[in-house]
């Protein structure tokens, strides 16, 4: 008998270890100001930023829920726990971070990653930075690469921090924007200053151990005219039956002639709600590269927005998204087009398998200032069986004559012709639906670091089970 | 009279973008039913001038050819509710020659092997606006869908266009695919495009493409060069984006009335 060709799911058994937590280290669930209060008194919050998260908290209260996208229905925001106090204040060397949290990462090969391949690491565990470290020379550059709360209350850095945070992304921007306005904590705060090149990456390590939670972390990085950024951010948790809350915000300045590449490898487990808010606003002759791969997560909402702000600025967005049984991965990007002479390029792939359901969903504005701006979008999907779903909502809005945008899309499954070539240069079928797909995925896989492509590969790994029914 | 929410969106997404839907006051609408078997004639011709909704239903194993022409200055709204039978074939012929429009078009392609083309043109001017939902639901097998729309936005003009191809569930070998190319002939004008294909179904095959800006500068420089003034090369390029619509239409007394209205002699002026 035939069977259809299996593309096997992600080996989530690295991810799904987790430990106990002390349950006296929780706060209650719930988003109350009193609970927002408490938040801020563990965390010692400056007037402003008590204010703000009262502030947020009430913007939160009197917005609507999105009409589109994803249902999120299985999500009670009264049962999530929002913020966990951490068991040890933050390191810069692992040795004295406690050994449960330390086995963790070790698992996760981010203490091996650090020294081999990056400029810095910052790990958070549950509600807070455990680690954060950079590398002397790095440092020594100007640098800086630290949590967001200690910079917060730095007074070299007090004053950036209050002019920028969810500047890009303000409270009011969606429910989920208030609702990380409120309870965010942890987090990333990088400055890179005028013409430093980063050569090798950054990465900050986000993981949720703590089950019926919320991870709410802020990463702000700026970076000053001609530097060059390789940010690298990871995500996991382990799998539980409670449902779990990520709505973290990435709020990203590219200065005049900076370069920026953001690369994020998102594998929550499958009680995850991703509610994530990424921004960039890039000026005169800046790029910013996200680079996007969403693999986990019951449900995602995930469309990072880059703000072409000054004349010659550029965007670039490469993704693949993954959705195998039980997930409604609602991905994709915005591109705002606000200056002359402007470009973005947008790439995406995406997978459905077993019963997932993957969306592609993105914006493309060129508005009344951006003459002789130029868009390209281009997004393909695959269905890998018949009770997958996947559907692509692009939108493109034109404001001025002067620009020339393009847009493709294909939906479909392997060709039949594309197998039969195959076979014909003496590959098996298996052999033939294995590369396909892996070609399929090859210009996407080819922009993620090394260790995450070969993540990747792996998670694409194809199991044959006779011949193609 | 309160608005109508009209031309809604399969999948509605950010709505900071204004897509969603359109509203309208409508206070009545004129109803027209068409059923086409195999003795009618295959080419119907409709003048739109009025709030208008059309349903036609094909045959099985029938052909044939709607033409609907928007020529009204005034706003107007009209809806077309399509149904294919088995091996039924509709091919649509739209032109919007001015006015604020709102126009539906859903098709059902319920039959096996039946299909639906639409070869839609537009020509706007200033205070013109056309909002156009096209959805076509593929529910037969080895059903087909090829959609083309194409036009030119002068002056303020603005147009909305969101076309959807639907693989419904059971659909298998069908294929579809629309393709829209806009002209911007005023930094005034505004566009929207909303190309949407959403898959319920392996077997099927779905693209959707789309072009918007200006002339192709090396276009532009060929035709000079062969001595043409480029206000006349966007005229021509203009007209040439009617004028794949218009070509399909068979009725010589309706292409006559057309170029009236476009203030074009004929065809080879």
């Amino acid at each position: 008998m035939k069977q259809k060709t299996q593309v096997a799911d992600i080996d989530r058994s690295l991810y799904d270890f987790r430990f106990d937590e002390d349950e006296n280290d929780f706060l209650d669930s719930g988003i109350t100001p009193e609970i927002i209060g408490e938040i801020s008194d563990e965390k010692g919050d400056p007037d402003w930023m008590r204010e703000f998260r009262l502030k947020s908290l009430e913007i939160y209260n009197r917005t609507k829920m999105v009409e589109w996208g994803a249902s999120i229905e299985g999500l009670d925001i009264d049962n999530i726990v929002t913020y966990i106090r951490p068991k040890s204040r933050m390191n810069t060397d692992w040795d004295n971070v406690p050994d449960d949290i330390k086995n963790t990462f070790e698992k996760l090969g981010i203490p091996q990653a650090e020294r081999e391949s990056l400029a810095g690491v910052g790990a958070q565990y549950d509600s807070e930075l455990v680690y954060h470290n950079v590398r002397e020379e790095v440092a020594q550059s100007g640098v800086v690469y630290t949590d967001l709360e200690s910079a917060m209350h730095d007074p070299k850095y007090a004053d950036i921090i209050k002019s920028h945070f969810m500047k890009l992304v303000p409270p009011t921007d969606h429910k989920f924007a208030a609702l990380h306005g409120a309870v965010w904590s942890g987090g990333s705060f990088v400055y890179v200053p005028k013409n430093v090149h980063l050569d090798i990456p950054l990465q900050s390590y986000f993981r949720l151990n703590a089950k019926g939670a919320g991870q709410f972390e802020h990463t702000l990085i700026i970076l000053e005219e001609g530097a060059y950024l390789h940010f690298i951010e990871g995500c996991s948790a382990p799998k539980y039956y409670e449902a779990g809350l990520h709505a973290g915000c990435v709020e990203l300045y590219v200065g005049k002639g900076a370069t920026l590449r953001y690369s994020t490898i998102e594998n929550w487990s499958k009680n995850m709600y991703n509610l994530n808010t990424k921004r960039a606003l890039v000026q005169e002759n800046g790029r910013i590269e996200w680079v996007s791969g969403s693999f986990g997560s019951h449900v995602s909402y995930l469309y990072p927005m880059s703000i072409l702000n000054g004349r010659g600025a550029s965007a670039e967005f490469t993704g693949i998204t993954f959705a195998g049984e039980g997930q409604d991965l609602d991905t994709g990007a915005k591109i705002v087009h606000n200056a002359p002479d402007t470009s973005s390029y947008m790439n995406t792939k995406s997978i459905s398998k077993s019963g997932g359901k993957s969306t592609f969903r993105s914006a493309v504005t060129v508005n009344e200032k951006a003459v002789g701006s130029k868009s390209s979008v281009n997004c393909e999907s695959l269905m890998l069986d018949n009770i997958s779903r996947s559907d692509t909502v692009p939108v493109i809005v034109t404001k001025t004559d002067k620009c020339d945008i393009g847009h493709e899309a294909k939906i479909g499954r392997i060709s039949d012709g594309a197998i039969f070539y195959l076979m014909s240069r003496g590959l098996s079928e298996e052999e033939a639906r294995a590369m396909i797909v892996r070609g399929f995925a090859d210009n996407v896989s080819k922009e993620l670091p090394l260790e995450y492509a070969v993540e990747m590969n792996n998670l694409i790994g194809l199991e044959m089970h006779g011949s193609v029914g | 009279m309160a608005n109508t929410k009209l031309n809604i969106l399969p999948v509605p997404t950010f709505a900071s973008l204004g897509v969603n839907y359109t509203e309208r006051d409508i206070s009545e609408y004129e109803i027209k039913d068409v059923t086409v078997s195999d003795d009618d004639n295959k080419e119907i011709v409709q003048y739109i001038i009025s709030d208008t909704i059309t349903n036609i239903t094909v045959d099985t194993n029938v052909s044939s050819k709607l033409i609907q022409i928007f020529d009204g200055s005034s706003q107007t709204a009209s809806r077309l509710n399509v149904t294919l039978a088995d091996n039924a074939r509709l091919d649509l012929v739209q032109l919007y020659l001015g006015g604020d429009l709102v126009s539906e078009i859903v098709t059902e392609l319920k039959g096996g092997r039946s299909a639906f083309t639409a070869d839609i043109a537009y020509d706007l001017g200033a205070g013109e606006g056309l909002d156009l939902n096209l959805v076509a639901n593929h529910y037969g097998r080895k059903s087909s869908s090829e959609i083309s729309v194409n036009g030119v936005l002068r002056e303020d003009a603005k147009k909305t266009f969101k076309g959807t191809i639907d693989f419904k569930n059971g659909a298998a070998g069908s294929v579809g695919s629309e393709k829209e190319e806009v002209i911007l002939m005023s930094e005034k004008a505004v566009n929207k495009t909303v190309p949407v294909i959403l898959c319920d179904e392996e077997d099927v095959m779905g693209n959707h493409g789309a072009t918007i800006g200006r002339i192709d500068e090396r276009h532009i420089f060929y035709m000079k060069s062969r001595g043409i003034p480029e206000e006349k090369i966007y005229e021509l390029m203009a007209r040439s984006k009617l004028m794949k619509a218009i070509r399909l239409i068979d009725d010589k007394q309706t292409k006559i009335k057309i170029y009236e209205t476009l203030g074009w002699g004929d065809e080879n002026e």
